[in-house]
């Protein structure tokens, strides 16, 4: 009896640990088939990402969002992105392929690194099923000035299709066929398209352009375009 | 010996002056290679500066920090009128119109470089905006700078004034 009651308690202890290395996230339900994940940047998540979040839902695609400096209280840095539990991201990834929906999962600058690498830990069939759109990325291991730039080992990424958001009005936009050449060398499958006028971070700007403010309200119209002409299945 | 000593005490106080403000000394490092056009369409190359100090400034139009310290090249410049020191400004990866509009706002009297596919930007391996780059009148690379900075005072001045100081005095 003893034995049971253990058993039970043991049990119990697994299924609460499993439910806590799910990093906390904002869940938008909607009854399409579609389910986009959003992972905001070290910066945190400004308030177009969620109003983009509710759009998406309105319009019947399932949006789960996630802040990891607010899910694992960490400093808003890029270097805190590389301690984002990768384990906890696999199963957010496992997690929203369960729910039987396509899944698309949108990292912002320094949050690709942990979306890839927990990418990268699936198995090679729950990779497949999965795509991948990184606005602007930050996977630089180093870049100094007048020495060639030093990517991350994200480890295998075979079977992945990864789609590439680069802001024209970026420094990193010169660096873009380098950063693609780096996914592919993992073994992702990647395309990528330039978002003309509009720079990194566009949705929090201190001091945003016109057009920027228009294109922070319309950031679902502009990521169902992208989906949509990606054709990522 | 006295005026060596107090020499090699000033070096010691501009280095360690212009790393506080982040200049990076660099050992006299090769400059990779400058193939831009200015804005009449005119080629140019490093060699169009030689026996000059050049402040290389990579920039763009869209960049808060950059023009934010724009004004303070152009103080520089009328500051060293005469003396042998360039400015350049290579605009990173933008179209010539949208340098243009930018440079009919704001009055600038150094040469400004287009850079529009961003093969400059590659070569010079610049990976933020604005980053800077101080060579001797040999052409060598001495400081690096990433970010902004008030170009006409401070330790920035002082870093200009010691690559100048290496020049013969009839040159100064």
């Amino acid at each position: 009896m003893r034995f049971f009651g253990f058993l039970l308690l043991g049990v119990w202890a697994c299924s609460s640990a499993a439910r806590a290395d799910m990093p906390d996230h904002l869940r938008f339900p909607a009854t399409g088939t579609q389910l986009l994940l959003w992972v905001a940047s070290e910066r945190g998540r400004a308030e177009p990402e969620l109003l983009a979040a509710k759009q998406l839902a309105a319009q019947g695609v399932e949006a789960w969002s996630l802040d990891p400096t607010s899910a694992y209280f960490l400093p808003q840095l890029p270097s805190s992105m590389d301690d984002v539990p990768v384990r906890d991201m696999a199963d957010w990834l496992r997690a929203a392929q369960a729910s039987g929906k396509r899944v698309a999962a949108v990292a912002v600058a320094r949050a690709a690194v942990p979306l890839l690498r927990a990418a990268a830990s699936l198995e090679p069939v729950e990779r497949q099923r999965l795509c991948v759109v990184l606005l602007y990325p930050n996977l630089y291991m180093t870049a100094e000035p007048l020495a060639a730039p030093d990517y991350l080992d994200l480890g295998t990424l075979a079977g992945l299709q990864v789609r590439v958001l680069q802001p024209r009005r970026s420094a990193a936009t010169p660096w873009l066929p380098g950063l693609l050449d780096h996914l592919a060398l993992h073994g992702a499958t990647v395309s990528a398209a330039v978002l003309e006028s509009l720079r990194e971070g566009y949705w929090a700007r201190e001091t945003p352009t016109e057009f920027e403010v228009a294109e922070s309200r319309r950031m679902d119209a502009m990521l169902l375009r992208e989906l949509n002409a990606w054709g990522c299945k | 010996m006295k005026r060596l000593l107090m020499t090699c005490a000033m070096s010691l106080l501009l280095v360690a002056g212009a790393q506080a403000a982040g200049f990076e000394a660099r050992a006299s490092q090769p400059a990779p290679e400058l193939k831009a056009r200015d804005l009449s369409g005119a080629p140019r190359t490093l060699a169009d500066y030689r026996g000059k100090v050049v402040l290389l400034n990579f920039w763009a139009s869209w960049c808060p920090p950059c023009l934010r310290e724009m004004p303070s090249m152009e103080r520089l410049r009328v500051k060293m009128a005469g003396r042998p020191l360039t400015i350049v400004a290579l605009d990173s990866a933008e179209t010539p119109e949208e340098v243009k509009a930018y440079l009919s706002r704001m009055k600038l009297g150094f040469p400004i470089l287009l850079d529009p596919d961003g093969s400059n930007t590659r070569r010079w391996k610049v990976f933020a905006l604005p980053t800077t780059f101080l060579l001797d009148a040999e052409g060598r690379i001495r400081y690096v700078l990433t970010g902004p900075t008030e170009w006409d005072e401070g330790e920035a001045l002082r870093v200009i004034e010691s690559l100048l100081a290496e020049l013969p005095a009839r040159a100064r």
